[in-house]
C-alpha cells in the first residue's frame, strides 16, 4: 500500500477506507507537525494544525487537484494557512523546559559526550530554537523548509504558494537574522568573560 | 609557416570562470551561503568559495554560518522523532467512521422497514387467524389483528364475543389472481394498513408511483388461512392503485 500513489490512496480514504487513510496520514503528518511545532512553538498549536489538516483532507477532499501539485504540498498549504492564522491571533509561546514538544524526554544522540558536554550541546539548541521562533513568521518558514526540513527551494516554494526567488530572499534575510542574533547571544559570555579579566 | 592554434577553452568552463571572477561581496551575502547546500548551484559554489578565499570579511561570515548550520543540524536530530500524539490519529480515525455511517443511505431503509413491519403484521394475523380456526372455537375473540388491523362481527347467536366472518358485502372485494373462491362460507376479513407496493406480492398491479403510500386494505381469508380476495378503503383510491 505504501508504493500505492497518492491520488489512488485518497480516493479510497474518501471511500470510507481507514487503512488507505491512515497511510497517507502516516506518511505525511510526522513532517506537518515539526513544521506546525517550529512555526508555532507550541505543541498544543502543532498538534490542533496536524488535526485540521487532515480533516480538510476527510471532509473537503475536493480542494485537493492533483493536477495543481502533490498532495504533500497541497497539506504544507493547509496547515500554513492554519499556522499564519495562529500567529495572527496568538502571541508566540516558547517552551522553557529542554522536553521535547509531545512531553517525551529529550532525544539524545548515541554519542559519547561527557555531561559537560551535553548541557553545552542542549544551551546551543534551546539558542538556536529561540532565535528560530523569534524570526519574522516569513523568514522563519523560509529558515525551517529549506533548512531544518531540507527541502529544496522548489519544495519550500511549492509548499509556500510562492516563486523560488521569494523563498531565496526570504531565506536570505532570514540567515542574516539568524546569525546576528546567535552571535549576539554567544558573543555576550565572551565579552563578558573578557571584561571580568 | 603554419602556427597552432591554441585550444579553445569549452563554453560552459568559460561562464564559470566569468561568475567565478564576478561575484562580490554583496553577491556573496546572497548566495554565498549556499555553498553547502545540495541543490546549489555548481558554478555559483565554485565562484562563492573563491570569493571567500580572498575576502576575509565573507569568509568570515560562511563560518559563522557553517557554525548555525552545524546547531540548526542539531536542533533537526533533536526533533526529527516528533510527531503527532496518538491521540490526533484516534480523534481522525472517529471523524472518517462518523462520516462513513452517516453516508449509509437511510430512504431505502426506512421504506423497508415499514414494509416489513407490515409484513409481520400481516403474516401474524393470518397466523394467528389460521390458529383459531383449527382450534374451532368461532366465538374466541378478536380484538386486534395487528397495529391498525381489526374487524370484527358478532355471532348470529347473539354472544358479546366477536368472530372474524366475512363481510356479506363480499361482492365489493377483488379476487386475487390464483385464489378460488370459497364456498363454506367461512371467511374472515382482515382489515391492514399497508404500502400499496405490497400489493404487488398479491399479484396485483400498482401503480410505481404511489407505491410507497400507505393504504387501508381489507383481505378476505379463507379457512385455509390464505388471502383470497382484497378491497382497498374508499380514501385509499382503490380504482386508481388498481389499475
Amino acid at each position: 500500500m505504501l508504493d500505492e500513489k497518492p491520488e489512488a490512496l485518497l480516493k479510497r480514504a474518501i471511500r470510507g477506507d481507514e487503512e488507505a487513510f491512515l497511510t497517507l496520514y502516516q506518511k505525511h503528518q510526522s513532517a506537518l507537525y515539526r513544521y506546525a511545532l517550529r512555526m508555532t512553538g507550541s505543541a498544543w498549536a502543532a498538534e490542533e494544525v496536524v488535526q485540521e489538516v487532515f480533516l480538510v483532507l476527510i471532509r473537503e477532499p475536493r480542494k485537493y487537484q492533483a493536477e495543481r501539485g502533490e498532495l504533500g504540498a497541497f497539506l504544507y498549504g493547509v496547515a500554513r494557512n492554519r499556522v499564519m492564522k495562529h500567529l495572527e491571533k496568538t502571541p508566540r509561546e516558547l517552551s522553557l523546559d529542554v522536553m521535547n514538544a509531545d512531553g517525551s524526554a529529550w532525544y539524545e544522540p548515541e554519542d559519547p559526550l561527557t555531561p559537560m558536554m551535553i548541557a553545552e550541546k542542549r544551551e546551543r539548541i534551546e539558542q538556536v530554537r529561540e532565535a528560530v521562533l523569534e524570526l519574522p513568521a516569513e523568514f522563519r518558514e523560509a529558515v525551517v523548509l529549506c533548512e531544518l526540513e531540507e527541502m529544496s527551494y522548489e519544495e519550500a516554494a511549492s509548499a509556500c504558494g510562492c516563486p523560488i526567488g521569494t523563498i531565496r530572499s526570504r531565506l536570505h534575510r532570514g540567515r542574516a537574522l539568524l546569525l546576528a542574533k546567535l552571535e549576539l547571544l554567544r558573543d555576550a559570555p565572551r565579552r563578558a568573560s573578557a571584561g571580568a579579566k | 609557416m603554419l602556427r597552432a592554434e591554441p585550444a579553445r577553452e569549452p563554453s560552459s568552463l568559460r561562464t564559470a570562470r566569468k561568475v567565478v571572477a564576478m561575484m562580490n561581496c554583496e553577491e556573496f551575502e546572497l548566495r554565498g551561503l549556499d555553498l553547502d547546500r545540495a541543490d546549489a548551484d555548481p558554478q555559483e559554489a565554485a565562484a562563492a568559495a573563491k570569493h571567500a578565499e580572498i575576502c576575509g570579511r565573507c569568509s568570515a561570515m560562511l563560518e559563522s554560518w557553517r557554525e548555525v548550520k552545524c546547531d540548526l543540524r542539531l536542533l533537526r536530530e533533536s526533533t526529527r522523532l516528533d510527531s503527532a500524539p496518538a491521540r490526533v490519529e484516534m480523534r481522525l480515525k472517529q471523524e472518517l467512521r462518523t462520516r462513513r455511517e452517516a453516508r449509509v443511505p437511510r430512504g431505502p431503509v426506512v421504506v423497508a422497514s415499514w414494509a416489513l413491519a407490515a409484513a409481520a403484521v400481516l403474516v401474524a394475523s393470518v397466523g394467528w387467524l389460521q390458529t383459531h380456526h383449527k382450534a374451532g372455537q368461532p366465538g374466541v375473540s378478536s380484538s386486534n389483528a395487528g397495529m391498525t388491523g381489526n374487524t370484527s362481527q358478532k355471532t348470529s347467536n347473539g354472544d358479546d364475543a366477536e368472530m372474524l366472518l366475512a363481510d356479506s358485502d363480499s361482492a365489493s372485494f377483488t379476487q386475487l389472481p390464483g385464489s378460488l373462491p370459497s364456498a363454506s362460507g367461512y371467511e374472515s376479513v382482515l382489515e391492514v394498513r399497508m404500502q400499496r407496493g405490497a400489493l404487488e406480492r398479491f399479484g396485483l398491479p400498482v401503480d410505481p408511483d404511489r407505491a410507497s403510500e400507505f393504504v387501508n386494505v381489507d383481505f378476505l381469508v379463507g379457512e385455509d388461512g390464505q388471502p383470497q380476495a382484497v378491497r382497498l378503503h374508499q380514501d385509499s383510491q382503490i380504482a386508481t392503485a388498481m389499475q
